[in-house]
């Protein structure tokens, strides 16, 4: 059974500046993958190389449940079923909650946009609270909802993270975690950037650990919570020169 | 920037000759003099609104109304007005006409200042509405006559030589010499630079320390001052100064030459000026359709052809020759060793007084608290860094340091001054230097020109002296790229000293915004993020450059993630977190600290 | 004096037709379209030459213009607005400049330099009025009126309630996360412009009867209507609808007083005042003027 995403020797950045180099990694169905690694490392330049979303890719191959990503129009993308949440979180901050939502699910029968509201609701009572204000006026956990909320509504196979966690306070981080690994456990597959290592190592399945654009460590996700050599990919070694 | 003044040096010489040509062969034919007089005219209001959108990037539909103030007031000057018995001829016209220049100067420097608030199309309506305001005073005020204007304006008189017809024609395109002379000086000079910063990046030039609001205004003075100019001469030529001579047309077709010929520059504006010149006299069978070929040349050039015609004769070369006013003196002086950089640096330590000290500095937006708290003093001619996780707060407190942001609390002290809320220019010129996240450059200046701009608050040059290319200009300029040499070399530039900053490659960026900021000898250099994106060797000639300005007595404050990097050359590193200070001391310690591994890597 | 109030209201709908689509043009592109009020004497025009050349009704050459607009707004969104985009934003303020001139005395060139009329709506020689509280009111002003809160109707409900609206509003909003749903942001972006200028074109047939067509009236308009969506905000669409509306009836009130003539300082002062006290318009926000 291959891969759902497939990325091999990926060379990418942006214009001149070249970012990653050679990267290659899989992700299936049904499993969380964490990409983890400090700042400057190139995660957030994979997740947009994979989704065409202003990085240039000048090497290798993406493909996406069998089909090469290379000449799809971002725009398409996101129904071939691969979703993408990126930092920033890039909500429509003069729309509501539900239209939010609502666009998520662009495109599709209006049957299946009523449904996928009506499952976005369920999984985030919050929202449901907060339906008609503007994104703007949500707090930084709840515009995080909503951002996931609303790559939901398209009932992607994949859903590719990029730091969930920034700015938020760590309860919220944790309830996030929690709704990231139960859609794991639902079947969604899911690759999720990250810095904050340990909470991730915990839900993942299986980690990646970037540094300076290449793949320095990668394994399960157990195999990574106990290799101190994760911790000095972040801090620095006491070795360098 | 370079290319359109070497088209500028090479086609104004060819320009004169037309010139001269022109008015010996064409002299019988008055009504082709006529039309040439008034494309002189037109040229000098022409190169002040090439300045002021090409070389400035600001728009202006309103030069019409500083034409007309020239006018009206050189018109009124000259027939409403007694002049005392003693007064000649001459002299009143001199006096009028500078009468007329300088008022409109001063309403470009009122005009500048409304420019700050507004950019683009907001600027564009701005200088419309005032274009529109002037027009509706002349027609209303019974002063300036109404809607008939002012009538018989005399000519020149100088002694016995009247200044019409053929005389007129030198007399305006001697005018034009000057004020492209003027502007050229300008142009090549620090002011130019500074206006070339400006353009590229404005943010950037504040870093440097050139102002950039005073610069805007000066540069809308000085395009009001020679549109000002241009009316006084059409109130002498054509003997009446009336509403229609000033409206909005005529500002529209003044944006028409620019766009057409090229703006930015001298030469660029003389050929559009003179090209609507001869198509308004030959076009006659044209009539209607003149306005709308207009309209389709300025849509089809603003597309297809961004510089203008010009930009036909203009090949934008990959290495580029130096602009310099003092540019033959680079090949006789001999390069200065890298100390004086490193030497200067010491001398600007500040003695006691340390480089930097932020006390409790808070900064929020809304209800976002970024910047906690945090207060620190660093100690003079050490490297300290600045680290912490992603949205920790790291740029914004730089931000406050350099005068990007204001704190919302606290206050900040740079060489023992208070600096809280001051602009980012004004701290520069306390001898602070920075570089940003994503090296930023001014794409369309080369490498040496780049960092030549970088000395700016070290030079003594003034707008005017600039203006008249005095000596002081001149020694201003040898001095500068004494520096600006001094800097290329330290970071081993000079091989791509004349390589445009657009077409570098990634690694070398970084090294040219730091020669940038080098090159004014600061005393402390704020880096931001300056290893991302380089690869290993680029990393390590990094560290050697930054130890290497330790050691020659420069502070350092660096923010940065590469955490190698950070650990190896430090003498301290802070730690910032949700925007509080979480640890600060020595890296060793630092790195152990379990709050640290903690925000890095995460808790339970 | 309520006279003057409806006149002034008839006319302002024009300059608020004007505000509202460069408005629309504004949020999709970020540009202000210095050309809109000459689309709107185009579509004036273009009603005249349907009605004179293919002797139909007045109605037919509303529709005829309404739908020549929305060609040609994609058209200019296509060809000049997007092209000039490329070279820089100034670039794109100079190219609509530019256009203001070549409709501004194209038009001339198609249809002469002179003002024609256009047939009344009700369809009468001359136009019905009747007197309400002591007020003569033309039919067709009322036309205007009711044709304008048509438009505002139609427009708020397609951008408020239907998926495709919302879907342009957010390709405005944010063009990466309109990517990301799947949303095509260059097509958003030109069917606002072409329904900016179809806008336009219908205003410029629906107030064609009362003010005519073509000649000088068409820069007075481009003008106003620009000022309208000053004085209102011009992020605003609610604002510019109110600026356009209190500009016309401002200037009719002056006019009343004071003769024609002084009207049009009094606008261009009103605009300078605007830009020096409250640039952002009385419901727009600070920040589009900064943009």
């Amino acid at each position: 059974m291959s891969a759902l995403l497939e990325i091999e020797h990926l060379d990418a950045g942006y214009g001149r500046l070249a970012v990653l180099h050679d990267v290659s990694l899989t992700v299936s169905a049904g499993e969380l993958v964490a990409v983890l690694g400090p700042n400057g490392a190139g995660k957030s330049t994979l997740l947009r190389a994979v989704s065409r979303l202003e990085a240039d890719r000048t090497g290798g191959s993406v493909r996406f449940d069998g089909r090469d990503l290379a000449h799809e129009r971002p725009d398409r993308i996101s129904r071939l079923g691969l979703a993408h949440v990126p930092e920033g979180r890039q909500l429509f901050t003069e729309l509501s909650v539900e239209d939010n939502i609502r666009l998520g699910a662009f495109g599709r029968p209006r049957a299946e946009v009523d449904a996928a509201l009506a499952q976005a609701y369920e999984r985030f009572p919050q929202l449901e609270r907060r339906r008609g204000s503007t994104a703007f006026a949500l707090s930084g956990g709840e515009q995080q909802m909503l951002a996931l909320a609303r790559a939901l509504a398209a009932r992607p196979k994949l859903l590719m993270l990029d730091e969930p966690s920034t700015g938020l306070a760590p309860q919220i981080v944790r309830q996030i975690f929690d709704i990231i690994a139960a859609l794991r456990d639902d079947g969604t597959a899911v690759l999720l950037v990250e810095q904050n290592a340990f909470l991730t190592l915990q839900r993942a399945d299986r980690a990646y650990v970037l540094e300076h654009g290449t793949i320095a460590l990668a394994g399960t996700a157990a195999e990574l919570a106990n290799d101190g050599r994760v911790r000095e990919v972040y801090l620095g070694g006491s070795t360098e020169t | 920037m370079a290319d359109r003044m070497r088209a500028d040096a090479r086609i104004l010489p060819i320009f004169a000759a037309i010139v001269v040509i022109f008015g010996i062969v064409a002299r019988g034919n008055a009504n082709l003099m006529q039309a040439a007089t008034f494309a002189a005219i037109d040229a000098v209001a022409a190169i002040g609104l090439s300045v002021l959108l090409g070389n400035v990037a600001q728009i202006s539909l309103g030069q019409a109304g500083f034409f007309g103030i020239g006018a009206y007031t050189f018109g009124y000057l000259e027939t409403a007005v007694t002049w005392p018995a003693g007064v000649a001829l001459w002299l009143q016209f001199v006096l009028s006409t500078l009468a007329g220049t300088a008022l409109a100067a001063v309403f470009g420097v009122l005009l500048g200042f409304i420019a700050l608030r507004f950019r683009g199309h907001y600027l564009a309506m701005a200088t419309l509405a005032f274009g529109l305001i002037v027009v509706d005073i002349a027609k209303v005020t019974p002063a300036l006559g109404g809607a008939a204007g002012i009538t018989n304006v005399p000519f020149p008189q100088f002694g016995s030589l009247t200044i019409s017809g053929i005389a007129a024609y030198w007399y305006a395109w001697a005018m034009v010499a000057v004020a492209a002379t003027l502007s050229f000086n300008l142009l090549r000079g620090r002011a130019g630079r500074a206006f070339e910063a400006l353009r590229n990046d404005e943010l950037a030039a504040e870093a440097i320390g050139v102002p950039t609001r005073r610069l805007k205004i000066a540069a809308f003075a000085y395009a009001g001052a020679l549109a000002g100019f241009a009316g006084t001469f059409y109130g002498a030529f054509l003997g009446v100064v009336d509403p229609t001579a000033v409206n909005v047309g005529f500002s529209i077709d003044l944006l028409l030459m620019v766009v057409v010929g090229g703006a930015g520059g001298v030469a660029g504006a003389i050929l559009g000026a003179t090209i609507v010149g001869i198509t308004n006299v030959y076009g006659h069978e044209l009539e209607n359709w003149r306005p709308v070929i207009y309209g389709v040349l300025v849509i089809v050039i603003a597309i297809a052809f961004p510089r203008g015609l010009i930009g036909l004769f203009v090949r934008p070369r990959r290495r580029d020759e130096l602009t310099l006013a003092a540019a033959a003196s680079s090949a006789t002086a001999p390069p200065e060793p890298a100390q004086p950089v490193a030497a200067s640096a010491r001398e600007a330590s500040g003695g006691d007084r340390s480089w930097l000290r932020i006390d409790a500095v808070d900064k929020r937006f809304g209800g976002l608290v970024a910047v906690d708290g945090v207060s620190f003093t660093l100690q003079n001619g050490t490297l300290t860094s600045l680290i912490g996780p992603n949205g920790a707060g790291k740029t914004t407190l730089f931000n406050t340091i350099c005068g990007v942001s204001r704190p919302t609390h606290g206050r900040i002290e740079i060489a023992g001054r208070d600096v809280t809320g001051w602009q980012p220019h004004r701290i520069a010129a306390l001898g602070v230097g920075r570089s940003f996240q994503n090296a930023r450059l001014f794409g369309d200046m080369t490498v040496l020109e780049n960092v030549l701009a970088g000395v700016y608050r070290t030079e003594n040059a003034t707008f005017a002296s600039d203006l008249l290319a005095l000596p002081r200009s001149r020694r201003s300029g040898r001095a500068a790229l004494e520096r600006a040499s001094a800097a290329l070399e330290a970071l081993d530039l000079e091989r791509i000293a004349r390589v445009r900053a657009r077409d570098l490659a990634f690694g070398d960026r970084r090294r040219v915004e730091l020669a940038r900021a080098l090159a004014a000898s600061p005393g402390l250099l704020l880096v931001d993020e300056p290893a991302a994106g380089l690869n290993a060797s680029e990393r390590a000639r990094l560290r050697d450059d930054l130890q290497r300005l330790r050691a020659g007595g420069t502070t350092l404050l660096l923010v940065e993630h590469d955490m190698h990097l950070v650990m190896a050359i430090s003498d301290r590193v802070m730690v910032l977190e949700f925007g509080k200070l979480i640890a600060d001391g020595p890296a060793a310690t630092v790195r152990d600290d379990p709050r640290v591994v903690a925000a890095y890597l995460g808790t339970a | 004096m309520l006279q003057l109030v409806v006149a002034g209201l008839t006319v302002g709908s024009g300059y608020a037709l004007v505000a509202l689509g460069i408005h629309i043009i504004l949020r999709a592109t970020r540009v202000v379209n210095f050309a809109q009020g000459e689309f709107v004497v185009l579509g004036g025009l273009f009603a005249y030459s349907v009605v004179a050349q293919l002797h139909a009704s007045v109605w037919i050459g509303l529709v005829v213009a309404t739908v020549a607009g929305f060609g040609l707004g994609l058209a200019y969104e296509r060809f000049v607005l997007r092209a000039a985009a490329r070279a820089g934003e100034l670039s794109v303020t100079i190219v609509t400049v530019g256009t203001v001139y070549v409709l501004l005395y194209g038009h001339a060139l198609v249809w002469g330099s002179l003002p024609e009329p256009l047939p009344y709506f009700s369809g009468v020689e001359g136009d019905a009025s009747w007197h309400v509280f002591g007020v003569q009111i033309a039919a067709q002003q009322l036309w205007v009126l009711g044709l304008l809160a048509l438009a505002l109707a139609v427009l708020g409900f397609f951008f408020e309630r239907t998926t495709y609206g919302k879907a342009i509003r957010a390709a405005a909003n944010n063009p990466a996360g309109a990517q990301l749903v799947g949303i095509d942001v260059d097509r958003a972006r030109s069917i606002s412009v072409a329904i900016a200028i179809a806008l336009a074109a219908f205003g410029g047939a629906i107030i064609g009867p009362i003010t005519l067509v073509g000649g000088a009236a068409g820069i007075g308009i481009a003008i106003k209507g620009f000022v309208g969506g000053i004085v209102g905000g011009l992020d605003s669409p609610v604002g510019c609808t109110l600026g356009g509306l209190l500009v016309g009836v401002v200037e009719k009130l002056l006019e009343g007083r004071f003769g024609y003539g002084v009207s049009d300082p009094v606008v261009y002062g009103l605009l300078i005042a605007m830009l020096l006290v409250r640039p952002q318009g009385l419901l727009g926000t600070l920040r589009a003027t900064r943009d």
